[in-house]
């Protein structure tokens, strides 16, 4: 199953060169917005909701019942907007980045569609602002969209990048961010459906998310429903990467397995080594030890080990790797990115650093290892946003799952693996204290 | 030609709301300063029709936008989870060694600044390392003289 | 109230009924049970969820602990707090145990400990330990964010209520956060100070010591003072105020919560101007002028006598001139001395009143609930009455129209709408009671420059009936207060006056051109009442005892050897004043937040004189800026308060001449000329241009302006 994907969003890719409007128009290109707009906004919604398609940003929330929250505009008079979510930056995660760079028109005819279906007519694309490339190319179809008043009728798309923070990648901090703000993220409720930017009714969905709906329209609903497996419909596009011979994006049809997408799209760990733990779908879900990967790859069967697919970012780790270290690694990033809103995140995410650090060093005593995962417990379910609850619950889950290396650290005085892990001392951002500042 | 003021009236009109405008002028105004400077701020804030410190304040929550002078060049190197794995850290030290300088400073010259950062979205063609906010990709360490060369011998 | 309207939750098996709408934190108040906050302030704005100190058990919902700050109440909803959810209580303690990670627990040497929610807070609901072992944040401090407040990042809990406040209640954009996640910082751009009308609200909203009033700081413990509640006497809102005081002085002024009046927000004149109580030219002691050898210090009882001699000698020929800052006791009290002792019935006012508009009285809060809002007269609102700017601010927040030139057709069409006169003219509140009489408006208000300017007439005007004409040449000009003082045309009616009897707190005020000079006192320092811009009668309260008797106790003296009865209690005072212009309310009835008085319809139609119209050019309005005057001028951390050498004009007018911001102006009227900084403004008509008194030089009323 996993070796001849159905391809779905990528569909057309391997033949043409789809960034050009006239190819992807040749292989069909902006019909489905063709027919959506021959359909009711509510049929359209009905259409999606019909495909069971849910959200492929990393919270699964079903699409259409989503725009369905939307007030229609007798019932609120404000403009309504659809926001794309582009600011992909979970470690683990690309795919957005080669969907935008290979089929930026079937992403936008998405897009057209998603603002037909919630009679909007402004749709501003957030991209994260390190996405030079995929930028400049929506930018070149943008303008070939744009110069055709037929296709584009009378939405406004504007491109609007981010400028280098993860936490705008949760929907509200995005809005924030979008409106000139810090990226902070807002309490919920109101939700973005009935209060989002600029306080206006707002869907905001992620790039994979909008670039399905046009083979949905196209195919219908059900149909794109048989693909997949009960709750996980469809093609799923992931992202492979850390220690397999054949990283990169494959388009999948939900319910893979997972140790087909590592042995076989992968091609499996290089150097002969064992496959030690696989994070299942980016770096805020719970880590899968090497023999847990006869599980299907869609929202179910992950729930089972209580975990998820996440943004879809499959990383393998091999036998070398300290899980002590992954844990360093993981949590420095959270620090880093933390916004500094809500307490247990912003100094919870900090204490759990210096804890492992300690662990790492092998200073620490036992109970302190009992004090990260209190730590965990008291971030997680206290948070604004999401942020500081998936550090809590990741950083947990290695010191469950691999608890003996972390006691070993304790015994041992030190780390069993040192330098000859891949993660030993990996520089973080968060680390660097030298400002870069030009010598005066 | 426009000028900074009016680049950044006609970014407003892109926005029901001026504020929206904040992150593109302060990447404009980045662009044009090499980096955020006070007086940089200020030109902003002016063009916004708001304060200096809200600018400083939103500019300083993004890891892109810098409020101390940067060199001409900036070196990135991705050192997250997927990248880490397949040795950035190595093409990390590579940089430094080859640019005599650590992670977080700038070179003497004031020519190329060097620092690690946060998942770049790459991660499977590893190791990424973003150069003048381009992507290089499957970086290994021993490609590192050949960049830092590029970037010397580049104008 | 219906039943419609409320709804009944539990919260810790407690029923309570509530209107819809009420939050969670208020309704646990209602059912005598504490939600404890950090972030939570509802003048802030929307709730923000920041600090998750409120986190409780609540149903429906998801199991794990919300922020009940966040939410409202709704029928059904059952609520367990601490108290009886060990869910809430583990999830309270764990907030405690993250904020007080990097605090640095300095409590001896803070100047909050005492009165901080944090201690309180940590007591009742936090870790009774530490189990952090490593290396605390650390910042550089304390930071000066202005010669007034001072800055410890380390004490910090980024609760992010003084930011709030900059950004959403003040609209200042100054105080805001920088940098992210646990390197967060409270912060004013680069080197600036924080240099805005309110700033000083940040250090009573801080819920820790990390914001400190550097004129409070180390003065005082918490259980070495007392709070007296009081109203400010610096501007015509009255403020509602506590004067903390310590061994009979002055320590600090906080605010009141007087919803209708204040809501909670002081500014920085009425905040940090109490040090002029302690100026170094403060008169202890009456100075008399004394042929050929100048001016000596003198008993009070010779200063009676002198007195009694120049009132005599002026043979009724006299002038008072009124500040407008007396309380309504002492202008009444001098008033029947003056006029039934001595038949002077001429008193010079600062400006006019005008009872008309009695009958559009509302509250200041019901600029916040307008839906058009304009403002008339061209002065600046923040610099003559700056809590009203932040009513102002507060309507269009909430989506009211905003005007600062009459639009007649939004006034009809408005359903609240409310008119504001600010500036020179409108005779006393006429004007604007005429226009809102004519439009339909709902309120109206009329800004005076003085802080009782209106109680000062109505008391003047009550205490005799009779009226003789202004006397040529004056025998004697009695100067009451320093305002009165410090203003030129009264300085200049002095230069015609025989004889000058001062009434004044400052040597630099008084000495040099009064016959007589006798020591005055503070609003901080008396006993009595003021009536605000709204005609509120309100009580001042003495705080701490004046150097020198106040002026009723020697009014009733003096007034005693004219055989004019007055007493020298303000309480007694009062009552006549009230018999005759307040409904005969009693002093003991006012209490500490003083009622409205209702309104009094108007019959028949306001009559107004015409005002001059405007010819070609712009029109020049001179202002006095906040910041100036004789209390503030003697209170050095006031100094970068000051006035800067700038002129304000419309956007409109700004554009049509090419004028950008902060760029150089030059302003004529022939002959004359001032250089100045541009600072273009939403809130100014196009046609006009404002300039602060101190930098207007001899400028006419029409300029041009140009690059």
């Amino acid at each position: 199953m996993a070796t001849e994907p159905r391809l779905i969003v990528m569909a057309g890719t391997e033949e043409s060169d789809l960034t050009r409007l006239a190819e992807y128009e040749a292989i069909g290109g902006y019909r489905a917005l063709q027919k959506a707009r021959g359909l009711t906004p509510q049929a359209v919604i009905d259409e999606v909701i019909a495909s069971e398609l849910r959200g492929r940003g990393g919270a699964f929330f079903p699409t259409g019942r989503k725009w369905a929250f939307v007030p229609k505009p007798d019932q609120n008079p404000n403009p309504h907007y659809v926001v794309v979510n582009a600011d992909e930056s979970e470690p683990g995660s690309f795919k957005d980045n080669e969907i935008m760079a290979r089929v930026p028109h079937r992403f936008f005819e998405g897009c057209l569609i998603a603002a037909h279906a919630i009679e909007s007519k402004n749709v501003f694309v957030y991209i994260r602002g390190e996405y030079t490339g995929p930028y400049e190319i929506l930018l070149a179809a943008l303008k070939e969209l744009e110069a055709r008043p037929d296709l584009r009728g009378d939405v406004t798309i504007v491109l609007h990048r981010g400028a280098g923070a993860y936490i705008c990648g949760e929907e509200t901090a995005l809005l924030e961010s979008l409106e000139g703000k810090r990226g902070q993220p807002r309490t919920k409720p109101p939700f973005p459906a009935i209060q989002g930017l600029y306080a206006s009714p707002t869907v905001v969905n992620n790039v994979e998310t909008l670039a399905t709906l046009p083979p949905i329209i196209e195919m219908g609903g059900a149909e794109y429903a048989k693909l997949g497996v009960p709750d996980s419909r469809g093609t799923r596009l992931v992202s492979i990467s850390g220690h397999v011979e054949r990283p990169g994006n494959y388009e999948i049809e939900n319910g893979t397995s997972l140790r087909d997408l590592i042995y076989g799209l992968g091609g499996g760990i290089p150097g002969g080594r064992a496959l030690k733990a696989v994070i299942p779908g980016g770096s805020s879900t719970v880590i899968l030890k090497g023999d847990e990967i006869d599980v299907g790859y869609d929202f179910n069967s992950l729930l089972k080990l209580n975990t998820a697919m996440g943004s879809a970012g499959v990383v393998a780790l091999d036998d070398s790797c300290c899980m002590v270290q992954l844990g360093i690694r993981i949590s420095e990033f959270y620090e880093h990115e933390s916004c500094g809103k809500c307490t247990p995140c912003r100094e919870g995410t900090r204490w759990m650093t210096q804890i492992l650090r300690r662990l790492e060093s092998g200073e620490a005593v036992q109970s302190e290892l009992d004090l990260l995962l209190d730590v965990c417990d008291r971030i997680n379910g206290k948070c604004l946003c999401p942020l500081g609850e998936t550090a809590a619950v990741a950083v947990a889950s290695y010191v469950e799952k691999f608890r003996a290396e972390f006691i070993a650290h304790v015994d041992q005085g030190g780390c069993p693996f040192g330098e000859s892990s891949p993660l030993h001392d990996v520089l973080a951002p968060v680390a660097v204290h030298s400002p870069a500042t030009v010598p005066a | 030609m426009s000028t900074y003021y009016d680049e950044v009236q006609e970014i407003k009109a892109r926005y029901p709301d001026w504020r929206s405008a904040a992150l593109p002028a302060l990447r404009l105004a980045q662009e044009q300063h090499g980096y955020l400077s006070p007086e940089a701020l200020r030109e902003c804030a002016e063009a916004l029709g708001t304060t200096p410190a809200f600018c400083e304040a939103v500019a300083s929550f993004y890891d892109m936008l810098h409020l101390a002078p940067i060199g001409r060049h900036m070196v990135e190197v991705c050192t997250n989870v997927s990248c880490a794995l397949v040795g950035a850290q190595r093409v990390l030290e590579n940089f430094e060694q080859e640019l005599g300088i650590r992670a977080g400073e700038t070179t003497e010259d004031g020519e190329v600044t060097l620092r690690p950062i946060e998942c770049l979205g790459g991660c499977g063609w590893a190791t990424v390392v973003s150069v003048d906010h381009h992507y290089r990709t499957h970086v290994k360490p021993e490609d590192v003289p050949a960049i830092v060369q590029e970037l010397r011998n580049g104008d | 109230m219906s039943a419609a309207e409320t709804v009944r939750l539990t919260i810790d098996g407690v029923g309570v009924e509530v209107p819809k709408g009420t939050g969670l934190v208020e309704a646990a108040l209602a059912a005598g049970i504490e939600i404890p906050v950090f972030c939570y302030e509802p003048r802030l704005g929307p709730a923000v969820g920041a600090c998750r100190m409120c986190l409780c058990q609540i149903e429906p919902g998801p199991p794990k602990p919300q922020a009940a700050c966040t939410l409202t109440a709704q029928e059904g909803m059952v609520v367990r707090t601490a108290l009886t959810s060990q869910v809430a209580a583990e999830a309270q303690n764990a907030t405690l145990e993250f904020i007080l990670v990097n605090h640095p627990l300095d409590c001896p040497v803070c100047d909050t400990g005492g009165e901080c929610p944090l201690q309180d807070l940590t007591f009742r609901y936090g870790p009774g330990n530490t189990r952090m072992t490593f290396p605390k944040r650390t910042f550089e401090k304390p930071i000066p964010v202005s010669p007034l407040i001072a800055l410890d990042r380390e004490r910090c809990i980024l609760c992010y209520r003084c930011t709030r406040f900059s950004e959403g209640v003040a609209e200042d954009g100054q105080l805001v956060a920088v940098d992210r996640g646990a390197g967060t910082m409270i912060a004013t751009f680069g080197d600036e100070p924080y240099r805005a009308p309110f700033t000083g609200n940040v250090i009573e909203l801080c819920p820790v010591g990390a914001l400190t009033s550097t004129t409070y700081r180390f003065e005082a413990r918490p259980w070495e003072i007392q709070d007296v509640p009081t109203v400010c006497g610096m501007c015509p809102v009255g403020c509602n105020v506590n004067a903390t005081t310590r061994e009979g002085k002055v320590k600090r002024i906080l605010s009141r919560n007087h919803p209708e009046v204040d809501d909670g927000w002081l500014c920085d004149k009425g905040r940090f101007s109490y040090a002029h109580l302690h100026a170094e030219d403060r008169l202890r002691d009456p100075i008399l002028r004394v042929r050929r050898r100048g001016f000596e210090e003198v008993s009070w009882e010779r200063a009676l006598d002198e007195g009694e001699r120049l009132l005599r000698e002026a043979d009724g020929r006299i002038v008072t001139a009124l500040s407008g800052s007396e309380t309504v006791e002492q202008a009444y009290a001098l008033g029947k001395l003056l006029r039934r002792g001595l038949g002077a019935h001429t008193a010079f006012f600062a400006e006019e009143s005008s009872d008309a508009l009695d009958a559009f009285r509302v509250p200041l809060s019901a600029i916040r609930d307008a839906d058009v809002v304009t403002v008339v007269g061209d002065g600046p609102v923040v610099e003559r009455a700056p809590i009203v700017d932040l009513w102002i601010k507060e309507a269009r927040r909430r989506g009211a129209r905003v005007l600062y030139e009459l639009d007649e057709e939004a006034v009809r069409g408005a359903k609240r709408a409310i008119l504001i006169w600010c500036g020179h003219g409108g005779h006393g509140g006429a004007t604007v009671a005429a226009l809102a009489q004519r439009l339909g408006a709902s309120g109206a208000f009329y800004i005076p420059e003085t802080a009782n300017g209106r109680g000062v007439c109505d008391a003047w005007s009550c205490s005799d009936d009779a009226e003789s004409p202004s006397p040529d040449p004056i025998g004697l000009l009695i100067v009451s207060g320093d305002e009165a003082a410090a203003n030129p045309d009264v300085r200049a009616l002095a230069e015609k006056a025989e004889r000058v009897l001062v009434i004044s707190m400052f040597q630099g005020l008084a000495a040099g051109w009064a016959d007589l000079v006798l020591p005055g006192t503070s609003y901080l320092e008396r006993d009595g009442t003021y009536v605000n811009l709204e005609g509120r009668v309100q009580r001042l309260r003495r705080t701490v005892i004046p150097p020198v008797p106040d002026e009723l106790a020697w009014i009733s003296k003096l007034a005693e050897r004219f055989g004019v009865e007055v007493s020298p209690y303000p309480s007694l005072v009062f009552e006549e004043v009230a018999a005759i212009a307040f409904g005969g309310i009693p002093f003991g009835g006012i209490g500490e937040r003083a009622p409205l008085p209702t309104a009094i319809g108007a019959t028949a139609p306001i009559d107004v004189p015409a005002e001059p119209s405007d010819n070609g050019g712009l029109r020049l309005v001179r202002y006095r800026p906040l910041f100036s005057g004789p209390a503030v001028e003697r209170v050095r951390e006031l100094d970068f308060q000051r006035p800067q050498p700038e002129a304000e004009l419309s956007e409109q007018d700004g554009r049509a001449r090419g004028i950008r911001n902060g760029e150089e102006i030059t302003i004529r009227s022939n002959g004359t000329s001032v250089t100045l900084r541009a600072r273009l403004s939403r809130e100014l008509r196009p046609g006009v241009v404002r300039v602060p008194e101190t930098f207007a030089g001899d400028l006419k009323p029409i300029v041009e302006i140009s690059k």
